[in-house]
């Protein structure tokens, strides 16, 4: 298939999508105005009945947690895959020398940038677990806080260097905190099982509305994908660093 | 319509034109961060702080920086066959 | 102009469409699919969106001031992080293609023979 033949299939499929999306546009409802019955009912009844105040974490861990027990796995799934193209290429054995390209200078570690990092890369460790601890009073949640912690650590990255980084990063613990989140959460519903109760049915004493601690089994899942999400990320950033690295015995 | 939010929503489709029409991969790199701001600001303009805080912290720092790393893999694995 | 939202969310997909197809190098092209994926997200917080409402956050305001829809922005959220995951593995399999035939230009890549 030609480069022009492309196009022009290319140019004739995306003006009849656009003169449907156009008439489609026509007939939505107004912006701003449209009735969304089954999110205010959500916003009228789920501050009395599970004590939380963010709606939003009510919806993604309570009412709609299947959902999110699906995108959990997603995101495992996609880590692992990641994991599995790049180590099964390259072999596990960790190496610290990055490779020399010729003709591209390697600048002298700075001060400056090294301060920086140590000051800021905890406080943002530190920022991202308030906001994956407070998922049910405050905007946040797992979702954004692990991602906050892992970019944390990457100013953990900068600062340090690689050597100091992998030192502290290790393949085998990222691999079990990843695991043991999806895990968690595929706990966290079939627990309820057990009990009598149906599957992810909130069966935990809902706390004070308000409190940083209410919600029930939504605190679990919380921690759950807080941890997958945080750890995934950083196992991301560490299987692509390590393809810049030069093998250890040059046998390859 | 106000003000604020119509151009925010102008600026969002600018921001993502300014990705696609950057074809070297390392200046994508800051359009996507860019991208990934104006958006944020937009999500906060239509009342979603949650998504803003994910979008922020995902479209601004964390893609952005998968998206170095994996040039730089490229980079090596070429440099390696020379 | 209430027909912005939407010819917003419309345009950033073709953009991101036309870029996908007219490509010369991976990596360009999965920047062009997160353009995509984001218009689906512009296009959901539209719709939840509504005039005199607050976010449905109800920390400082008590429960029962007018609020947007949370069940859209749910969905935007978790889609967000899985999105740049999936982004992560397309880049480990542009990567893997790099290797395999020294090159990123999806028109130079031949399909498999038999």
């Amino acid at each position: 298939m030609t480069h022009r033949l492309r196009l022009a299939g290319l140019v004739v499929s995306l003006a009849i999508l656009a003169c449907a999306l156009f008439r489609i546009a026509l007939s939505m409802p107004q912006f701003g105005r449209h009735p969304f019955p089954y999110g205010q009912a959500i916003n009228r009844l789920a501050p009395a009945q599970r004590h939380v105040s963010n709606m939003v974490s009510a919806v993604t861990f309570d009412y709609r947690g299947f959902d999110t027990l699906g995108e959990e796995f997603m995101l495992v799934g996609a880590v692992s895959g990641a994991a599995i193209l790049l180590r099964g290429f390259r072999g596990e054995q960790p190496t610290a020398r990055p490779v020399q390209i010729p003709g591209r200078p390697v600048p002298p570690p700075s001060d400056a940038v090294m301060l920086i990092a140590r000051l800021i890369g905890p406080l943002m460790m530190l920022f991202g677990l308030d906001v994956v601890l407070h998922a049910t009073v405050t905007p946040g949640g797992g979702f954004q806080g692990g991602a906050v912690i892992a970019s944390g650590t990457l100013l953990l990255w900068i600062g340090e260097g690689y050597r100091g980084w992998r030192s502290i990063v290790r393949t085998w613990w990222l691999d079990v905190v990843e695991g043991g989140g999806a895990l968690g959460f595929a706990l966290s519903g079939l627990i309820p099982l057990c009990f009598g109760g149906g599957f992810m049915e909130n069966m935990l004493p809902y706390g004070k509305f308000r409190d940083m601690l209410s919600g029930g089994l939504m605190q679990i899942e919380n921690a759950s994908v807080a941890l997958a999400v945080a750890a995934g990320f950083v196992l991301l950033f560490l299987e692509f660093l390590e393809e810049t690295r030069a093998p250890e015995d040059d046998q390859q | 319509m106000s003000l604020l939010l119509a151009l925010l929503f102008l600026l969002a489709a600018a921001a993502g034109t300014g990705v696609v029409l950057s074809r070297d991969p390392r200046r994508q790199v800051m359009a996507l961060a860019a991208n990934g701001l104006v958006l944020g600001l937009l999500f906060l303009a239509l009342q979603a702080p949650d998504v803003a805080l994910s979008e922020v912290a995902v479209g601004t720092a964390a893609v952005p920086l998968l998206f170095l790393v994996a040039i730089a893999s490229i980079r090596t694995d070429e440099s390696r066959n020379q | 102009m209430t027909l912005l939202p939407w010819l917003v969310a419309g345009w950033l997909l073709f953009v991101g469409c036309y870029g996908v197809v007219t490509s010369r190098h991976y990596v360009h092209l999965i920047g062009c699919l997160s353009v995509m994926q984001s218009s689906t997200y512009v296009l959901l917080l539209a719709i939840g969106f509504r005039w005199g409402a607050g976010p449905p956050i109800f920390y400082t305001h008590p429960p029962g001031t007018p609020a947007v829809d949370p069940v859209v922005q749910a969905l935007v959220l978790t889609d967000i992080v899985v999105g740049a995951t999936v982004t992560a593995l397309l880049l480990a399999l542009a990567l893997q293609a790099h290797k395999k035939t020294g090159t990123l230009d999806p028109e130079a890549m031949r399909p498999m023979q038999r």
